[in-house]
């Protein structure tokens, strides 16, 4: 019993980094209706960025994180100027395509400019983790659940609350009518990625500093864990990719528990081929988050 | 304040607006009629930018239109209502009209973080008077697309209204009323010229075209056949052979 329990407090922190991940998948997808393949490979480059500041400059975990936050936005921004700003009216697959070109730019980019297949970030926390009886809890994980409950909140804020997010709900209900208000469907768009790469940013230093290390393959796992958790939640359901996200976290958990940890990732995979091949009634529907 | 110097705009070989000349001036209401296909919402969307032109020009307020994007001419003072209504049904009455506040005016007396992220509190005035202007007050937080057919015609006059618009494009806004939401659109329109606003109407509603316009521009084919008073377009035979049915 103590191991399930354990297992799902582990499950649910991993899925809290899911999570994160899966809401910038979430917010553009909600608008665009279109899956951005280099949101991982952006949210890798950030964090890139603060790898290489950090080497270079021994800077701190604040400033890390800025560095993450702020490199993941722009490299968004650039794979929505160059990618889905072009495509915006039909021709889905040639945007798809293109954020996929993008994908191995930013990979050749990072390892350009950082060769090594792998390198050392600084630890978000480096005392012990918490004891809650017999179950332990890491800091990072803990931090990881705290920053994913907040970033719903003002997430759910910004959308429902703020002029800009009813922006943002009125160009997914009608583009047309949108432009016809006033508001610039071209903004809007720009605005969603940044926001989006900007969560991805945050959670991907969450990620690297967590695990205390950086690769090149950060940016194929937070695109493929990213868009499963966003599957299987709901497409474009913010509260869909909190549940997706958890959903995914507790069953690698179990499962690695159960079937040991080579077959995490397969099964994770396997769900992913399952839910595209039977397309459950909740992938189909048209939420507007 | 308007002006369509040879307007034209093809579909292949169909000519939807075929050299078309037409001024608006300030504070007019302009009535633009024609059979069914003869290029009166052509007219519109290519004033609002839907459409490319694929001849002439438009200019609003000495300022040629053809490269301002949709969304840009709106900040420029021109809105428009549609004939198939497209609200944001998702969103409530007060959302929809919230989201249209983006005149010259609404941007610069607010900075962008206030603007776009600040709370509902700071416009609820305006809102209040263009919900009263529309009689949707008791509606405010009904979603939109829970509305019915009339109450939706008003809310997507009232969101065309918070743009502040110096121009206002109505097509066909009386489609599906009955007399009595007819004879109150007649007044809404004669309280919007005392606003200062002008307006084109385009309308199959005869009674309240000729009633409440100033001046009448007749399509058919895509080209003008006649232009004038509502007096001068009735009694013009050309207009009477083709819209009219008379001979």
């Amino acid at each position: 019993m103590i191991d399930f329990l354990q297992n799902t407090l582990d499950g649910l922190a991993l899925g809290s980094s899911y999570a994160l991940l899966a809401l910038g998948f979430t917010l553009i997808f909600g608008v665009l209706r279109r899956a951005n393949l280099a949101y991982g490979p952006a949210i890798m480059l950030g964090c890139y960025c603060a790898t290489w500041a950090y080497l270079k400059t021994g800077i701190g975990l604040l400033f890390l994180a800025l560095i993450a936050v702020a490199g993941s936005t722009l490299a968004g921004v650039y794979v929505e100027r160059l990618c889905f700003a072009p495509h915006r009216k039909g021709a889905a697959a040639a945007a798809m395509v293109a954020s996929f070109a993008l994908w191995m730019q930013f990979e050749e980019l990072a390892t350009l400019a950082l060769p090594r297949h792998l390198y050392a970030f600084p630890a978000l926390y480096a005392g012990g983790p918490l004891s809650l009886g017999r179950l332990t809890l890491r800091v990072e994980s803990l931090v990881m659940l705290v920053a994913a409950i907040l970033v719903c909140a003002a997430l759910w804020r910004i959308l429902y609350r703020s002029r800009f997010g009813t922006a943002v709900r009125a160009v997914i209900d009608s583009p047309a009518a949108a432009e016809l208000s006033g508001i610039s469907v071209s903004a809007v768009s720009l605005q969603v990625f940044a926001l989006a790469s900007a969560i991805g940013g945050l959670a991907g230093f969450l990620i690297v500093s967590g695990n205390e290390q950086v690769t090149p393959m950060l940016g194929m796992w937070s695109t493929l864990k990213g868009m499963l958790a966003m599957m299987l939640g709901g497409l474009g359901s913010l509260p869909g990719a909190i549940a997706g996200g958890v959903a995914l976290g507790l069953r690698e958990a179990h499962s690695q528990w159960y079937l040991g940890p080579q077959l995490r990732d397969f099964i994770a995979y396997l769900l992913l081929f399952v839910l595209l091949a039977v397309r459950p009634p909740w992938m189909n529907t048209r939420s507007a988050y | 304040m308007l002006e369509l110097k040879a307007v034209s705009r093809h579909f292949g070989g169909v000519r939807a607006v075929d050299g078309l000349d037409l001024t608006v001036n300030e504070g007019e209401i302009v009535g633009l009629i024609g059979p069914n296909g003869s290029g009166k919402s052509t007219t519109v969307n290519l004033i609002a930018g839907l459409f490319p032109l694929t001849a002439g020009e438009i200019v609003f307020r000495k300022q040629p239109l053809r490269d301002v994007p949709v969304h840009g001419r709106l900040k420029l003072g021109i809105a428009r209502t549609f004939q198939s209504i497209r609200l944001f049904g998702q969103l409530s009455v007060w959302q929809n009209l919230w989201v249209a506040q983006n005149s010259p005016e609404d941007r610069s007396r607010r900075g962008f973080f206030a603007r776009w992220l600040g709370g509902q509190t700071q416009v609820r005035e305006e809102i209040a008077q263009l919900l009263e202007f529309s009689a949707l007050g008791h509606k405010q937080n009904e979603l939109a697309a829970n509305l019915s057919f009339g109450e939706q015609r008003r809310l997507e006059l009232a969101r065309a209204l918070a743009a502040r618009p110096k121009l206002l494009l109505l097509d066909e806004p009386a489609a599906g009323m009955n007399a009595e939401e007819i004879g109150q659109l007649r007044q809404r329109i004669v309280d919007l010229r005392a606003k200062g606003i002008t307006v084109v109407l385009i309308e199959h509603v005869m009674e309240l075209v000729m009633g409440v316009t100033d001046r009448i521009a007749v399509l058919n084919f895509g080209q003008k056949i006649a232009e004038g008073t509502p007096a001068q377009v009735q009694s013009d035979p050309a207009v009477k052979k083709a819209y009219l049915g008379g001979s």
